[in-house]
Formats: C-alpha cells, sequence, structure tokens
C-alpha cells in the first residue's frame, strides 16, 4: 500500500487521468449495463402478460363474456383464456396500490371493468382476436401488447447494439489512456528498472508495482461507480416506485441464475458491482501489462 | 570460472569494441581490466552481464555458452553476479537499507533473512549507522559504498566494477578499494579501472585491452600501458 501510494503522490496527474478515465468507463459502462437489464427484464415481463386483454363494460352480463370466451376457444386460435371478474380485478388493484391507502378509498369492485386475458396460438392470429373483440358489444377496451413488445424489442436491440459499440470504444479509450499514463511513470523509472533489470529482478518483480497499482486504482474505481449508484438508486427509490407502479417485479435470467432486478435486490447490485470491478481490474491490469510489456521487450 | 573464447564485437559502423578477445577468469579471482578510453573494457563487463552480445565467439560462465541461442537463463545468470557502477545507480526514492535489500528482494529473500544480510553488508561498507539515510544525504563515497553493499549482499559468486572510482577523490578511492580488498577470495572479482596507483598497489592480475584486442595478461601486473 505504501509503495502504491508513494507512486500516486509522485505522479499526481497521471495517476489522476488514469483514475478519471476508468471511473468515466466504469460509470458509463454501468449506465449501459443497468439500462440493458431493465429493458431486457421488462421485456420479459411483456412477454409474460396476456397478448390480448379486453375489458368490458362493467355492468356486463357474465354470460355475454363467457360467450365471447367460448367462440373464441371454439375457434382453435387462442392457447389459454383467463377471466378475471370484478372481485379479482379488485384484489388485483388493491395488492398493486397497497401502500396508497387514498388510491385505495376512491375505488371499489363495482367501477373495476371485467376483463379477459387472451394468449394466442401464433402471433399472426393476434390482429384477427383483436379485430373480431373490438366488433363485441359490451367491450370497453382492447389492449394489444404485440405493439408494445415489438417496439421494446426493437428498442432493445438497438440498444443492446450501440451499447456494444460504445462499450468497445469506452474500453479502447481506456486502454490506451492507462497504457499512456503507466508508460509516462514507467519512463520516469527508467533507471531504476534498467537497475533492476541488471541484477536479475524477472519480469514479473519489475511488473508488481504497476500492476498492483492498477489494482488498486480498478478497485476504487468500481467501488465509487457501485457506490454512487447504489446511492441514486436508493435516492431514487420513492420516484422509480411509483413510475413502475403497474410492474409487480423485473427479472432476468443471468446464466442459470433468475435475478431479481425490481424492485431493488442486493444480489443483483453486488452483481453489479462484480462485474464492473471485474471490468475495471482487467482494463487497468491489461493496460499496464501493455505498458511494462513495451518498456521490458518481452 | 569465466571463459572468452576469441570474442568480437563489431558495431553497424564496422569498428571494433573487441577483437578476437579470450581469456580465462578463476573462481575467486581478483582481475583489473585496464585500457584507455574506448579499449574494450566495459563491453567485456557488459557481455558478461548480457547487456549485449557478441559478434562472433563465445563466452563461458561456470561451464554454460551464454552467447549460445539456447540460452535463456539470463535472469538467473544476472543474479550471481554483482554490478557495482561509476554512476553509483543507487535509488533516489529509496533509503540506504531498501537499496540494499533489492538485492535479496529480486530473489525472493524472506523479509527476516534479507534484514540480516542488509546489516552485514553495512557493516562490511561502514554504513551501519546510515540504513534510513536517502541517498541525497550522502557523499559520492558513501553512495558507492551502497552500490557495493547492494552488489555483494546476497553472495553473488561475482563482482563486476566498471570504474567504481571514477568519480570519487583518491582518499575516498583508497577506502572503496579497501572494501574491494576484503571481499578478495570471497568472490571472483573483475573491475575496469583507469586507476593506475589503485592497480600497482593491488598488485593482482592485470588484464591490458587496447582497441578492442587483449594486449597483456600479467598475473601480478601493474598500470602498464
Amino acid at each position: 500500500m505504501k509503495e502504491i501510494i508513494i507512486s500516486i503522490r509522485r505522479t499526481p496527474y497521471q495517476s489522476l487521468a488514469g483514475f478519471l478515465v476508468l471511473f468515466f468507463s466504469l460509470f458509463l459502462s454501468s449506465v449501459l449495463f443497468i439500462s440493458l437489464s431493465f429493458v431486457n427484464s421488462l421485456l420479459n415481463y411483456l412477454e409474460t402478460r396476456p397478448q390480448v386483454t379486453v375489458y368490458f363494460q362493467p355492468k356486463t352480463p357474465e354470460s355475454n363474456i363467457f360467450k365471447v370466451r367460448d367462440d373464441l376457444s371454439a375457434s382453435g386460435k387462442t392457447l389459454s383464456i383467463k377471466y378475471i371478474n370484478q372481485n379479482q380485478a379488485y384484489d388485483i388493484y388493491k395488492n398493486l396500490n397497497k401502500d396508497n391507502p387514498l388510491l385505495l378509498e376512491m375505488v371499489s369492485a363495482d367501477i373495476l371493468p371485467p376483463s379477459l386475458e387472451i394468449f394466442a396460438k401464433k402471433p399472426v392470429y393476434l390482429p384477427e382476436i383483436a379485430e373480431y373483440l373490438k366488433k363485441q358489444g359490451d367491450v370497453d377496451e382492447v389492449q394489444y401488447q404485440k405493439d408494445i413488445v415489438d417496439r421494446l424489442l426493437s428498442l432493445t436491440n438497438i440498444l443492446r447494439k450501440s451499447s456494444l459499440i460504445f462499450f468497445s470504444y469506452l474500453l479502447l479509450m481506456s486502454i490506451i489512456v492507462l497504457t499512456t499514463t503507466t508508460s509516462f511513470k514507467i519512463a520516469l523509472k527508467k533507471e531504476e528498472i534498467e537497475l533492476l533489470r541488471l541484477i536479475g529482478a524477472s519480469n514479473t518483480y519489475i511488473r508488481r508495482p504497476y500492476i498492483k497499482e492498477a489494482l488498486f486504482m480498478g478497485t476504487t474505481a468500481a467501488g465509487l461507480t457501485f457506490f454512487i449508484f447504489t446511492g441514486g438508486f436508493l435516492y431514487a427509490n420513492t420516484f422509480l416506485k411509483g413510475y413502475l407502479a403497474g410492474i409487480p417485479n423485473l427479472t432476468l435470467d443471468f446464466f442459470t441464475i433468475k435475478l431479481t432486478i425490481w424492485p431493488l435486490d442486493i444480489i443483483f447490485l453486488l452483481l453489479m458491482f462484480l462485474l464492473v470491478l471485474t471490468f475495471g481490474c482487467i482494463i487497468a491490469v491489461g493496460s499496464s501489462y501493455l505498458a511494462t510489456r513495451k518498456y521490458l521487450k518481452v | 570460472m569465466i571463459v572468452f573464447d576469441k570474442v568480437s564485437k563489431k558495431f553497424p559502423l564496422g569498428n571494433f569494441a573487441l577483437n578476437e578477445v579470450s581469456f580465462e577468469i578463476e573462481d575467486n579471482e581478483f582481475v583489473f581490466l585496464v585500457g584507455p578510453s574506448g579499449a574494450g573494457k566495459t563491453s567485456i563487463l557488459k557481455i558478461i552481464l548480457k547487456e549485449i552480445y557478441p559478434t562472433s565467439g563465445s563466452v563461458f560462465i561456470d561451464d554454460e555458452d551464454i552467447t549460445s541461442s539456447e540460452f535463456t537463463k539470463t535472469t538467473r545468470l544476472r543474479r550471481k553476479i554483482g554490478v557495482v557502477f561509476q554512476d553509483f545507480k543507487v535509488l533516489a526514492d529509496k533509503n540506504v537499507f531498501e537499496n540494499i535489500a533489492v538485492s535479496c528482494q529480486v530473489k525472493s529473500f524472506p523479509n527476516s533473512e534479507t534484514k540480516n544480510k542488509v546489516k552485514e553488508a553495512l557493516l562490511l561498507v561502514n554504513l551501519a549507522e546510515k540504513e534510513k539515510v536517502f541517498p541525497i544525504q550522502l557523499s559520492a563515497g558513501e553512495l558507492q559504498r551502497v552500490a557495493i553493499a547492494r552488489a555483494i549482499v546476497d553472495e553473488r559468486k561475482y563482482l563486476l566494477a566498471d570504474e567504481p572510482t571514477g568519480n570519487l577523490d583518491p582518499k575516498t578511492s583508497w577506502e572503496i578499494m579497501k572494501i574491494f580488498k576484503k571481499l578478495e577470495k570471497k568472490k571472483t572479482i573483475v573491475i575496469a579501472t583507469h586507476n593506475s596507483d589503485i592497480v600497482n598497489s593491488f598488485q593482482k592480475r592485470v588484464l591490458v585491452l587496447k582497441e578492442g584486442k587483449l594486449i597483456k595478461d600479467q598475473r601480478k601486473g601493474g598500470y602498464d600501458l
């Protein structure tokens, strides 16, 4: 540690430049990582929702609703149809707004619409089903998720591609800046390195202080990024809760683990920290390795 | 044992730093390399350290041909050799103790062993009371003593010195040479020097070089160009 602090104190501007670039890259990478996680999990969420939801007028007799359901089932185009009566709709509403007593007071079961949640066998049947439902007399509203899913899918693809390009740019920029700043430091220690080589120091021994400093910078930058994000999330928690009020939870498959993205979960935050830490250390150590490699002519 | 067998070093412009130089230095021998500037003294030391490569000929150290393309153990070879330079090459940001300990650290000695060895070396070069002092606070003679301590601290078999008294006044030069004298018979010592008084008074083996050629090899010689 003493060695690292001395090295930073000896070349404060180079160290600061390296640290800031690394922090900037890690911060932006985290923004990309979190945005992608949210959009992907939102997409997963929407894909598990009914593809078509039809809301009937609140006073529609159940027999009319069942007739629509039976006609649709008989068409052979649906996979399943779930009927939600007014009481069930009220239970769902209560669950979604359990933290807001004012909203609960204002609503009762009899003003909520009964609905059918319909899953089609094939996406191509969705427009046909939606059109059929719109023509029924007691129908209040038809929610057709395909457009939303398609838009979100297209947004995810754009975000994924632009993230890849942006991430590559950040990676390249960080490596170039860190390699350059480390090279400056090495140039200042040129005589010491020459001496160490002459007295039989291995390349590993000569590299060790630079690698240690790189690890220190990587860890510090990752730690700072993590604390800023965690702090930001905690600060915005109330706002996010309101904004995502209709969404009970967002999950994402990460290899074999099912990660909970929303509500904020410690496992997700820890994973983010580990990824940022690994990324930061790899960039910093890799850059130091490149800088010393050039100098040591290995 | 160091063996030079018809070693030549030719520079790109065609001039020879060494021209078919052959000699043998036995273990624990004390040898002076003398000759005018550009005679090839430093080139011999640099070839032993594998800082430069000869154009032709072979160099054997402890029966290993270090000039062979198959020789890849440069780090191991250098760990057998202590080096003292004319300009001391003492690290400015490390104190005396740390400067000397560096030789042990590159060989991964345990801290306790390093500490003991550095203390012994400091006693040998009479710097026991200055272990915490930084180079900027030391005289030229003291800096050279630090460099010698660094070269001998971990019991390296060979000690090469390139003009070790070149930057020192006569009195300090003699103090430095007394340290080399103490190490006689314990190590193979090769000293490249211009200092005729020292060479003449030591009466050790002298290899005389001129324009890259070995022109004299005297068992108990003096500074006779």
